[in-house]
């Protein structure tokens, strides 16, 4: 492959729509410590260099070493998952580790490997092997592990993105249909006995969701105070560090989960629409990389990766203006924080990956 | 080849739910888009209010309520700045133990410190509450020592309502106090002035909007720990209006003490007499402890409070009301912050009602006052000419009973100006009855009897000017010949105001206009003031004049002792029976009316107008319970009058 093919290949509107985010989430984080780039923009930005290094490096390894390797991720991640009671640090719920100066999310990174797993073993069911129930018991053990582990951390929030995006996977892969009705009824018949095991938190988070009047200092605090932000923003905004929420403090976590919020009141209604059309550019790309892709492997990886992406973006913009619980999603590459950002390029880079190897067909991979 | 056909269904199968996936997030994602469309396009002024709201403590700042000054630029009401002591609860680490160390240093009760922790249960900790209004200066300063160590304290200047003449001016000023529950109601903004006072009584409540001024409006920005961040003054206070009144202080200073202490001498209140009286006599005791240290030796030696009554001089011209007395009085400034409730009590029970304003809100029978509405009404009528006489013998008989004269030995032949001079009952029973009751009310309404005055004042009575419809609405019974001729001689069912009475003798002075009296000082030409003409023949008001002046100067005036040498003075006395005088009190010889219980004395009158050939000033005054009008009013009427036009002279030089 010459370097003028493999630039044709790279997909330069992905790349361009992940730097504008990028700039985007500078900028918002720029005002968020009103008007300064420490504590959050500077190191932010650091983030998005080592990110897009990872992202390159990631994108060029060859397709057939990343199948060969695909449960290596799974398993160093179950373990660190299983581990993190005792090695975790965190108030309330065991989130995180400590790597020497970083903090460690382990179910960022969890939810990417789950779909590189599920992709990796269902490239390599053949048709009838797809029809048959044995074949899903690996997926299974796949998803429920990892998913349970998060769950009891507890982070129901992230648990269901790893769930919704493993089955999005399945459902590609060709889950017969008889399965997908199975499946999407034994998801109803369990929301009662989820409901029961759920902490008294999480209850009241959905409560008050579904009430919101209810706790207007508590829980409903935050979101009422974020669609005050939104909705004060308006059409055009209130301009570049002007948000009167975001400034004088009204606004919590504008550096983290509302920074989507922050944008909004500045920037308004336009500001939104642009983050949400530069989204739609990734998502899409990603869509059509799979599309385009010549082998299952491929498929199943970027449209995994298209809904991971898409489910930080939708719960994250739910939650912020009020249509879904409150749970901790960062808004990938402009909230702040490592662990996600690192997940999405590598994860992007994943994509880029398959976009230069389109071509490779199946039996290649094996 | 059954394998490659699968293998091809797969991948179709594959990429349809692909596009289902993507299908999925386009639509999920639009309903983002809705929803943001709903937030920040639909509802985005409501958010914007909210917003705002967040962003900014609004403050008002307390407008100086205008004074009213008299006409010599003398202070009735004012304002003296106060400090109120502040407290942002968000800051205060244990609330409970910051108001006990507070209150131990501004005095809080039990009571009020509840009062501030509801109040900042009830509203978001990061909104000041205010723990106590008019600080003293030592508090002040006490709490400026302590304030770096305590927190969320904090100073805001404000105004306290004062009366620098007290209880003399009193029943002109009237008070304010807080606005309580019902005034927010009716004028929500009030809720937001910070230590708003209302008008309650007086000229406080007559030009309560002209007084308040405007509140300034002040924003401050806020974090979200309540932290202001910078203020943004919106408008400035504007205060009220001051207004200057027609009294003269010094005037009314002088008719309130020359009233009050009647026909009594003066004992100091560390006479041990005095101690003793005090301890059993709880007339006295209410009085003193009001807060009045005058206490009298009367003609027989006993210890009395002073005098109750009033007093009223109208400019006969401009209708300016140049003093209104009405004692006792209370301290306005009692009412400035909240009254407490002892003092409530003592002003409530106190026997002689201070809290009634007398000049416009007493009422009174105007006894041989009233002598000159039935002689104008009878000249008008024509019924009687100046010239006709009547016999009296002391009694009036009519129908079964005996009208009594006051002098039982009866005057014998009297015309209009010696029935005026003698106050001789008998003429003027006959009079009224040849009259009737309707020309009298008719010619007492146009002086200005059983009509408000306009002077203002939101508890002013009217008073009863009785005529056949009257008494046919109130009473359901048709008026009968003998009701005439009570009230011939202003008795019976007549009642009037002092004020009534010196607007009654105003107009008589003036003889054009119907003057109306006015606490608002005329400024600009004098001459401009056009009242609505009086229209009774000069005629009339001259057999008026010549008899009132008879009654100061006559040789059997009833006040003949009392005239001003000078300008000369025209008045009428009258004395009010308060209680009947039994058929056996008659025969066994009238008691003296200072031995009966005060309660039960007659009301002493007195109506005059000065100087008698080119009058300037009406004067009506009442001495509760003061037994004779010739005796005790008039000297008191003239002494005031003298003192008004004294003090007009020495202006003059």
């Amino acid at each position: 492959m010459s370097a003028l093919q493999l630039l044709l290949r790279l997909p330069w509107l992905l790349l361009i729509s992940i730097s504008v985010l990028v700039l985007i989430g500078a900028l918002a984080l720029y005002s968020a410590s009103e008007g300064s780039w420490s504590p959050w923009a500077e190191r932010q930005l650091l983030r998005a260099a080592v990110g897009t290094v990872l992202l390159f490096l990631v994108a060029f390894i060859p397709t057939r070493w990343l199948y060969n390797w695909s449960y290596l991720g799974i398993i160093l991640i179950v373990l660190v998952l299983a581990a993190l009671p005792f090695i975790g640090i965190g108030v309330g719920a065991t989130r995180w580790i400590t790597l020497g100066p970083f903090n460690f999310q382990p179910s960022e990174p969890a939810k990417l490997a789950v779909i590189v797993a599920l992709s990796r073993y269902l490239s390599s069911q053949t048709p009838e092997q797809m029809q048959s129930l044995l074949t899903y018991f690996p997926v299974l053990v796949f998803i429920a592990v990892p998913f349970s582990l998060i769950l009891i951390q507890p982070d129901l929030g992230t648990s269901f993105m790893l769930l919704i995006g493993g089955l999005a996977v399945v459902f590609v892969a060709g889950l017969p249909r008889r399965y997908v009705l199975a499946v999407i009824l034994a998801f109803l018949a369990s929301l009662p006995i989820l409901w029961s095991q759920l902490y008294n938190y999480q209850k009241a988070r959905i409560l008050t969701f579904l009430n919101p009047d209810t706790d207007k200092l508590g829980a409903g605090y935050q979101i009422a105070q974020s669609k005050i932000a939104l909705g004060s923003g308006g059409l055009f905004g209130k301009g570049f560090l002007m948000g009167s929420q975001s400034q004088l403090n009204y606004l919590p976590e504008k550096q983290t989960d509302f920074v989507f919020t922050m944008i909004g009141e500045e920037f308004g209604f336009i500001g939104n629409l642009a983050v949400l059309f530069t989204y739609s550019v990734i998502l899409m790309s990603c869509l059509l990389v799979a599309l385009r892709s010549r082998n299952r492997f491929g498929q199943l990886l970027c449209t995994g990766i298209s809904v991971m992406l898409f489910l930080y973006v939708f719960v994250n913009i739910g939650m912020v203006t009020g249509l879904l619980p409150v749970v901790g999603a960062p808004l990938p590459l402009i909230s702040y924080g490592g662990t996600a950002m690192l997940t999405v390029f590598i994860g992007l880079g994943l994509v880029v990956n398959v976009a230069i190897h389109q071509h490779l067909h199946d039996n290649d991979l094996l | 080849m059954k394998k490659r056909k699968e293998q091809k269904e797969l991948s179709s199968i594959m990429t349809r739910r692909m596009l289902m996936v993507g299908a999925a997030q386009f639509l999920l994602g639009a309903s983002l888009i809705g929803r943001l469309y709903q937030l920040q396009i639909s509802q985005t002024d409501n958010y914007r209010r909210l917003s705002e709201r967040n962003q900014f403590d609004k403050r008002l700042i307390q407008a100086p309520r205008g004074r009213l000054l008299d006409v010599h630029d003398r202070l009735l009401a004012g304002n003296s700045e106060v400090f109120e002591l502040r407290m942002l609860p968000s800051r205060v680490a244990d609330l409970n133990q910051w108001l006990r160390r507070v209150g131990k240093i501004v005095g809080l009760r039990p009571a009020e410190i509840k009062g501030i922790l509801k109040t900042i249960a009830n509203q978001p900790d990061f909104l000041e509450v205010t723990v106590r209004t008019n600080l003293t200066q030592r508090e002040l300063s006490k709490l400026a020592v302590l304030s770096p160590v305590l927190e969320g304290v904090s100073f805001r200047k404000g105004f306290r309502r004062i009366y620098p003449q007290g209880w003399m001016t009193a029943h002109i000023t009237g008070y304010v106090s807080p606005a309580n529950k019902q005034d927010v109601k009716d004028n929500p903004e009030l809720r937001y002035l910070p230590a708003s006072r209302i008008g309650r009584s007086g000229l406080e409540r007559t030009f309560e909007f002209n007084l308040r001024g405007a509140a300034g409006l002040e924003r401050i920005e806020v974090n979200a720990k309540g932290k202001p961040v910078r203020v943004l003054r919106d408008r400035q206070a504007s205060s009220g209006e001051d207004i200057k009144l027609s009294i003269d202080v010094s005037a009314q200073s002088f008719a309130a003490e020359r009233l009050r202490r009647g026909k009594s001498k003066t004992v100091p209140l560390q006479n041990p007499d005095v101690q003793r009286a005090l301890l059993n006599n709880a007339e006295l005791r209410a009085h003193v402890t009001t807060g009045d240290s005058l206490v009298l030796q009367d003609e027989r030696g006993r210890l009395v409070p002073p005098e109750s009554g009033a007093a009223t001089v109208l400019d006969i011209h401009t209708g300016e009301v140049k003093l209104l007395v009405s004692v006792p009085g209370y301290d306005p400034n009692l009412f400035s912050n909240r009254l407490s409730v002892q003092d409530w009590r003592r002003l409530n029970e106190h026997p002689r009602t201070p809290l009634l304003n007398r000049v416009t809100s007493g009422l009174y029978a105007p006894g041989s006052t009233f002598k000159m509405v039935v002689l104008a009404a009878a000249l008008e009528a024509g019924v009687v000419s100046q010239r006709t006489k009547y016999d009296c013998k002391g009694g009036f008989e009519f129908g079964d009973s005996t009208f009594h004269c006051w002098n039982e030995k009866g005057h014998r032949y009297v015309d209009a100006v010696a029935a005026l001079e003698q106050s001789c009952d008998v003429y003027f029973y006959q009079i009224a009855l040849k009259t009737g009751i309707n020309r009298i009310h008719n010619m007492a309404q146009r002086l200005g009897l059983g009509l408000p005055t306009g002077i203002g004042f939101s508890d002013e009575k009217v008073g009863i000017m009785p005529d056949r419809d009257w008494k046919m609405e109130s009473r359901g019974l048709a008026w009968t010949p003998g009701e005439t001729v009570v009230a011939g001689i202003g008795q019976g069912f007549v009642l009037t105001t002092p004020l009534q009475l010196a607007v009654m003798t105003a107009r008589i002075a003036n003889r054009k206009y119907a003057v109306i009296p006015s606490l608002q000082a005329v400024t600009g030409r004098r001459d401009s003031i056009i009242f609505p003409p009086l229209d009774i023949a000069p005629e009339i008001i001259d057999v008026l004049h010549r008899g009132m002046r008879a009654v100061t100067s006559g040789p059997r005036g009833t006040a003949r002792r009392y005239d001003l040498p000078k300008q000369g003075m025209a008045g009428k006395t009258g004395t009010v029976q308060v209680k009947r005088i039994t058929k056996e009190q008659r025969e066994k010889g009238i008691v003296d009316n200072i031995d009966r219980p005060w309660k039960e004395r007659d009301h002493a009158l007195f109506v005059a107008f000065a100087p008698y050939t080119r009058p300037k000033y009406a004067i009506s005054l009442v001495v509760e319970h003061g037994g004779s009008g010739s005796s005790m009013a008039a000297p008191i009427a003239r002494d005031i009058l003298d003192h008004v036009l004294e003090l007009d002279e020495q202006k003059a030089v």
